[in-house]
């Protein structure tokens, strides 16, 4: 079998042919999952421990050797002088004395954390300024809306490390500093903390061997520093703010029938204006376009339009035929829209009707033009009937329950 | 054959018989009154199997002759806080051993105490402890070594402690 002349490997898509699943917008959807806490839809905080914890992470997986058939034992704490003493006596890899059996690596962090000099994320906006994140969704279980999701940029920080191996053999300093330079052969590497990468610089190796004192015991014991170039993310800084919450919609599917039903929540705003007149006074407005007018009643009895005043529909100012006594307190119950049409639940359309008769005796049934969506009000010479007590309604008849006198005005408002 | 190269200082006061006289006493009281004792490890430099680039060896590879029991005046150092780094990786072991044992108990022995070897000492009943000889005092020349003047009669030796990864006794 012949060797094939060229690398068959197809390093570069084919142009037409689809982007794989990491690629583009799945990896960057990959990323920012990893970055996002689980109950949130904002990214973990990191702060000095997480970063700490990322470096001891990158040692124990990364840094491993073997001597003698056995790894060398990694502390897994960041080294600090208050609490050796505890790490000692917790440690399974301590003597009888308490003392760390050699060989071992430990990890040593500086306590004083400088600003960052991680060119990615230092010095590009000024203040702590909130920058925009993301927007999402939300639902109260009635409104459908949307919070805005704000945070400032991290803040850059780099904090230094010493990695040290104690031991007694020459090779077991080979084999660590083989697997170092092999990792940071490009001056760095990277540690995940929370989803994000965060760069690891080798800055310096050193020998701290003690080799002046002969008469004690003896080891190597070599420092590896290390700088890495992180960020702070504090939650405590993140900023939620609810952006629109006017309007819901939602939409019910019917696996039977092949339509969609949309339920529109939608608030119909009745406005109340009163006034109280002052005998010479006969337009009163009241500030904005009335769509329609419900009703305009002077001290609880109700006008009836075109004889007792005059309005003139979409405007705002009902005008009486004689001014009202003074001291009469004028009511004027209307609806600000364009028109006297409405929206129920589900999208139909309503409409506003106003229909008037004079009861002359003969029946008490009233026939109005269009079948009857429901009642808002019907009164009999300006007083509100009851509906069951006064009057019941049907289709589109209104039957009197009681004989009016004859001669009586009746008005009937509906919602056809 | 061995040089014989008689010593003939302090003829007129001191002589041999003196000397060994002086030793006996001393022994008849190490031996018999303090009755203190190390166990002596001596390395076997030839059948120990040591790295070929830094002579160094595994754990538990170290093979040593059968281990000899010496009299010998001990001395411990008292344990002293150390760190590996500085204030930091603190640890607190003993200090060094420093025994000082008579040559003629050495030689009786048919023994040597060399660089590199190791010394058992048991601190209680129920465990030993291990030092490395780091100072052989085979350079007793001084006048502290010299027994009044007429010649060496015991030697220094420095170990200094060490972990069981490194020696145990196995």
């Amino acid at each position: 079998m012949t060797l094939p002349k060229k690398n068959n490997i197809n390093v570069y898509r084919q142009v037409g042919t689809e982007p794989s699943s990491k690629e583009l917008v799945p990896r960057r959807q990959e990323l920012l999952d990893r970055i996002t806490k689980s109950d949130t839809y904002l990214p973990d905080e990191i702060l000095h421990d997480d970063l700490d914890m990322g470096m001891l992470e990158f040692v124990k997986n990364n840094l491993k050797v073997v001597s003698d058939g056995e790894q060398i034992p990694i502390i897994p704490k960041i080294l600090t002088v208050q609490r050796w003493n505890e790490i000692t006596n917790n440690w399974t890899f301590a003597d009888e004395d308490g003392n760390m059996k050699v060989p071992f690596i430990g990890i040593i962090r500086k306590p004083d954390v400088q600003p960052g000099t991680n060119p990615n994320i230092q010095r590009t906006i000024p203040d702590r300024r909130q920058i925009y994140y993301s927007t999402v969704k939300t639902w109260n279980g009635n409104m459908e809306g949307a919070d805005v999701y704000k945070m400032p940029q991290p803040v850059a920080v780099d904090i230094s490390f010493e990695i040290i191996i104690v031991c007694q053999k020459f090779r077991d300093l080979n084999k660590f500093n083989k697997i170092v330079l092999q990792k940071f052969s490009s001056r760095q590497s990277y540690t995940t903390v929370k989803g994000h990468y965060i760069p690891i610089i080798l800055d310096r190796i050193s020998d701290n061997s003690p080799i002046d004192a002969l008469e004690n015991r003896r080891f190597y014991l070599q420092s590896y520093d290390f700088t890495m170039l992180g960020f702070l993310i504090d939650a405590e800084e993140f900023e939620i703010k609810p952006a629109i919450s006017r309007m819901m919609l939602m939409y019910e599917f019917m696996d039977t029938k092949n339509y969609t039903k949309k339920y529109t929540n939608r608030t119909i705003e009745v406005t109340t204006a009163s006034f109280i007149a002052n005998g010479e006074q006969v337009t009163f407005n009241v500030g904005e376009s009335i769509g329609f007018l419900f009703f305009v009643a002077i001290n609880g009895l109700v006008q009836q339009r075109d004889i007792d005043f005059y309005w003139i529909t979409g405007t705002p100012r009902i005008t009486f035929v004689t001014a009202p006594v003074a001291g009469s307190n004028i009511t004027i119950l209307y609806y600000a829209g364009k028109s006297n049409v409405f929206q129920d639940s589900y999208g139909r359309l309503l409409f506003l009707s106003t229909q008037y008769f004079v009861y002359d005796g003969s029946s008490l049934i009233f026939t109005v033009d269009h079948e009857i969506s429901d009642i808002i009000y019907v009164e009999t010479n300006g007083l509100v009937e009851e509906d069951g007590d006064g009057y019941t309604w049907n289709g589109n008849q209104i039957t009197y329950l009681y004989e009016p006198i004859i001669g009586s005005r009746i008005g009937v408002v509906y919602l056809r | 054959m061995e040089n014989k190269l008689p010593i003939t200082r302090l003829t007129k006061f001191f002589s041999e018989d003196d000397y060994l006289l002086h030793i006996q006493m001393g022994q008849e009281y190490l031996h018999g009154d303090l009755n203190m004792k190390v166990v002596l490890y001596q390395v076997d430099r030839t059948i120990t199997d040591t790295d070929d680039v830094y002579g160094e060896v595994g754990k538990d590879q170290i093979k040593y002759k059968l281990p000899i029991e010496i009299n010998c005046l001990v001395q411990i150092v008292q344990a002293e806080n150390k760190s590996y780094k500085t204030g930091l990786l603190r640890y607190l072991e003993p200090g060094n051993m420093i025994l000082s044992v008579y040559i003629k108990t050495i030689e009786d022995l048919g023994v040597d105490i060399k660089f590199g070897d190791y010394i058992g000492y048991a601190d209680s009943e129920k465990r030993i402890r291990f030092y490395n000889v780091i100072n052989d005092g085979k350079i007793n020349a001084d006048n502290k070594h010299h027994h009044f003047g007429y010649k060496p009669s015991y030697r220094t030796i420095i170990c200094s402690p060490v972990q069981e990864n490194e020696f145990r006794g196995v």
